[in-house]
């Protein structure tokens, strides 16, 4: 894009090369290598495979043009969802976390050109794995003799479009409600939310009280349908009618987002400006008198070391809304656990395991990868093991004591399949942790998200771990009420897999520098 | 406080070697007597950083031995490292703890005993002017207030070898006076300054002797005037730039 130096035009060109700097395909580089083409081209053409298959099956069925409507509708709606989440996501990095926009702001670029750019950006990003998704519907339906379909392309940009500036004003309010420190904290957490969102919705039906939930759930479906929310013309369906090629809902959605773009950018940038002086605050409490000072220093090094890790973990508000995001799907399991009156299921021992076993691998790259300061570690006279055993406790007694007590409740009410499961959450937990501990390579802590593609060998490991120790809760717990004589076999091939992840991880163990 | 008999030097480098590719430090050989400000000076990558290094423990070298107040640093790291502190140039902080929580986790490391460590901790952050600060996390500090701060818990176990990485640069006026008093104050009352400075007036005002390095070489050392008499006189600077240009 080669807009004049200086305009909004050249401001978008210079963006959307460091996204393309940023994104999976080109893998930091200016050309992408020719194993990332070839990735890159298998899956665009599996995905056209899986559209065609699906859509040969639609046609087929000769599902109702109304019902395919809802149906577009609703995976619109879906993907609305976690639009919203990566769009928070975007606006706090947009805002807090690239250290460009003083560079930018100090220059003679309108302030209003940054935003709109920063805006579109965000934009950009929420749009784009959903266009690598929903695109290849589009163009298959193209060749099947739906031309129509290619609307999903303008649809998905329009919906994207209106979620980030949704998003991107949700931010710039909880900065001028909240301040630039809790909106940090707040915008994640609500991503973090609007992430699990559908999955909490999609566990309704389990949560609800047994006995007539059956019939409960279809009433309220079926009223919904004939009159409410769901009904066939409920305007909730009209971006789905609108994907595929409806004129007028296509033409409405574009314009909506058309409008709330412009007035998103003429009406907020100041707001935008405004959020960017309290970034910059940040860290900036105001002094208080001296004598106020309160240490509470220990004697234990061991203690010494786990709060300090506790303590950077509370206040990264990026890590905290990672880490309540696996806590969000662990809430319908808790539920499940404390409320079922009849013997636990297989499925909440294994749901309990790979969550707590992926939790704790989130910590433990937290606290033993991510260290600030390895250097004032090893200058210190203090036992390395004693620092690394501290660190190991700091990463695995959250998710232990979190699930104490409702591991204790599942003892109560069925003491093998409890104690079972309790088990296998400590041999998962256990397991995340130390693998981490034996081959974690140094890393920044903003790296999080990007920590599987820096580590693959930990990833592999940690993903065959958590696998396998969820796969021998099955077994286990399924045993406990009578099932079938395969989980005799599977129950000691789940456990050796387990015991082979920890021993390959302990063989290519890093020695200390 | 002493850690062992007080006739020992504070830092002994016998044929201290490096390499990376190509020798970062080569054949290194110093000895920094105790009660004395050493500084340490050569031109952008003569291996400066790589010495200290090597003499934190941080680095093992490939030849040569590192002797730390009389310990071997090979032999008993710990008991090397114990009255030993390192200040890089950046700064060994975390950006999510407050001061006191700072000074807390490196007493702790250093396995200082809280009823020490407290008065100790106190004492610092009020005469490093870091006491209003206390509530505020680092992440949000001046780097003078950075360096001071990490000054602090260099201090807090009361080290007899103070190791010091361009301790300086990018601080104020009153910043870096602060830190230069404190420095000559430790070195008064017994302690051991190494440090390395590309300010050669720092090192002109502050160092009893000046090592100068070049290519992991120790090309000279002494003190100013004897330096000066090498040279045929000059301020610091000049005698550097003819030392480091000759060599």
């Amino acid at each position: 894009m080669n807009g004049a130096p200086g305009s909004a035009l050249w401001l978008l060109g210079h963006e959307l090369r460091l996204a393309w700097y940023g994104s999976a395909i080109s893998g930091g580089k200016r050309r992408p290598g020719t194993a990332s083409i070839v990735v890159w081209v298998l899956a665009c053409v599996i995905m056209h495979a899986a559209a065609f298959a699906l859509l040969y099956a639609l046609g087929k069925g000769g599902m109702s043009e109304e019902l395919q409507g809802m149906a577009a509708g609703a995976v619109l709606l879906v993907g609305a969802t976690f639009m919203l989440s990566s769009g928070l996501k975007a606006c706090v990095l947009a805002l807090f976390e690239r250290g460009d926009l003083d560079l930018l702001l100090s220059s003679p670029l309108p302030s209003r050109s940054i935003f709109a750019v920063r805006l579109l950006g965000v934009a950009v990003s929420s749009a784009t794995l959903f266009l690598f998704l929903f695109g290849p519907f589009a163009n298959v339906a193209l060749f099947m003799g739906r031309p129509g379909w290619l609307a999903i392309y303008p649809a998905v940009a329009a919906l994207a479009t209106i979620i980030a500036c949704a998003a991107m004003l949700l931010t710039l309010v909880l900065v001028r409600l909240f301040g630039a420190r809790r909106t940090m904290v707040l915008a994640q957490v609500l991503a973090a939310i609007a992430g699990a969102l559908l999955f909490l919705l999609s566990q309704a039906y389990n949560l609800m009280p047994r006995g007539n939930r059956e019939e409960v759930a279809a009433d309220t479906a079926h009223s919904l349908m004939q009159h409410g929310l769901l009904a066939p013309a409920s305007p909730l369906w009209l971006p789905g009618r609108a994907a595929l090629g409806e004129a007028l809902p296509l033409f409405g959605l574009v314009v909506l987002a058309l409008g709330a773009y412009l007035l998103t950018v003429g009406r907020t940038h100041r707001f935008f400006v405004h959020g960017l002086q309290q970034a910059a605050a940040i860290g900036h409490a105001a002094p208080r008198p001296a004598g106020s000072v309160r240490f509470r220093f220990r004697s234990s090094l061991f203690e010494t070391v786990i709060v300090k890790e506790w303590r950077l973990i509370v206040r990264d508000p990026h890590l905290i809304s990672q880490v309540l995001l696996q806590l969000i799907y662990l809430v319908p399991l808790l539920v499940l656990v404390v409320r079922g009156s009849d013997a636990p299921g297989p499925l909440i021992g294994t749901g309990l395991t790979m969550l707590c076993s992926s939790l704790t691998a989130s910590l433990a790259w937290i606290v033993i990868s991510a260290e600030d300061a390895p250097d004032l570690l090893r200058a210190a006279p203090a036992a390395a093991r004693t620092i690394r055993l501290a660190k190991l406790a700091a990463a695995t007694m959250p998710p232990l004591l979190l699930l104490a007590l409702p591991l204790l409740w599942l003892i109560a009410r069925a003491p093998l399949a409890g104690l079972l499961a309790a088990f296998t959450v400590t041999g998962a937990v256990l397991s995340a942790g130390l693998i981490t501990l034996w081959i974690g390579r140094p890393a920044a802590r903003s790296n999080f998200q990007k920590r599987g593609k820096e580590n693959v060998a930990s990833t592999i490991l940690d993903l065959l771990s958590t696998l396998s120790w969820a796969g021998l809760s099955f077994t286990l717990v399924s045993l406990t009420s009578g099932a079938a004589t395969w989980t005799l076999i599977a129950a000691p091939i789940a456990l050796a897999v387990a015991l082979a992840a920890l021993l390959t991880a302990w063989l290519f163990r890093r020695r200390a520098q | 406080m002493s850690l062992t008999s007080s006739d020992t030097p504070a830092l002994q480098l016998r044929g201290l070697r490096k390499h990376f590719g190509r020798p970062a430090v080569d054949g290194l050989d110093i000895t920094v007597r105790r009660g004395e400000l050493y500084a340490l000076l050569g031109p952008n990558g003569a291996g400066k950083t790589t010495t200290l290094r090597m003499v934190t423990g941080l680095l093992a070298p490939d030849e040569g031995q590192v002797e730390v107040l009389g310990i071997d640093m090979a032999r008993d790291p710990a008991a090397a490292k114990r009255g030993m502190a390192y200040l890089p140039d950046d700064a060994l902080l975390y950006g999510k703890l407050k001061p006191p929580e700072y000074l807390e986790f490196v007493a702790g490391l250093w396995g200082l005993r809280p009823e020490e460590a407290e008065p100790r901790g106190r004492h610092l952050l009020d005469w490093l002017d870091l006491s209003k600060h206390a509530h505020e996390l680092t992440e949000g500090f001046s780097r003078g207030m950075k360096q001071k701060l990490a000054l602090a818990g260099a201090l807090i176990h009361e080290p007899q070898l103070l190791i010091l990485d361009e301790p300086l640069t990018g601080l104020d006026a009153a910043a870096a006076r602060q830190v230069k008093d404190l420095l000559l104050s430790h070195v008064a009352g017994g302690g051991t300054v190494i440090l390395t400075t590309h300010i050669l007036e720092v090192a002109e005002r502050l160092a009893q002797r000046i090592g100068i390095i070049r290519q992991g070489r120790l090309i000279a050392e002494g003190t100013l005037a004897e330096l000066r008499e090498r040279t045929l006189g000059g301020s610091l600077e000049d005698v550097f730039l003819h030392l480091t240009e000759q060599a």
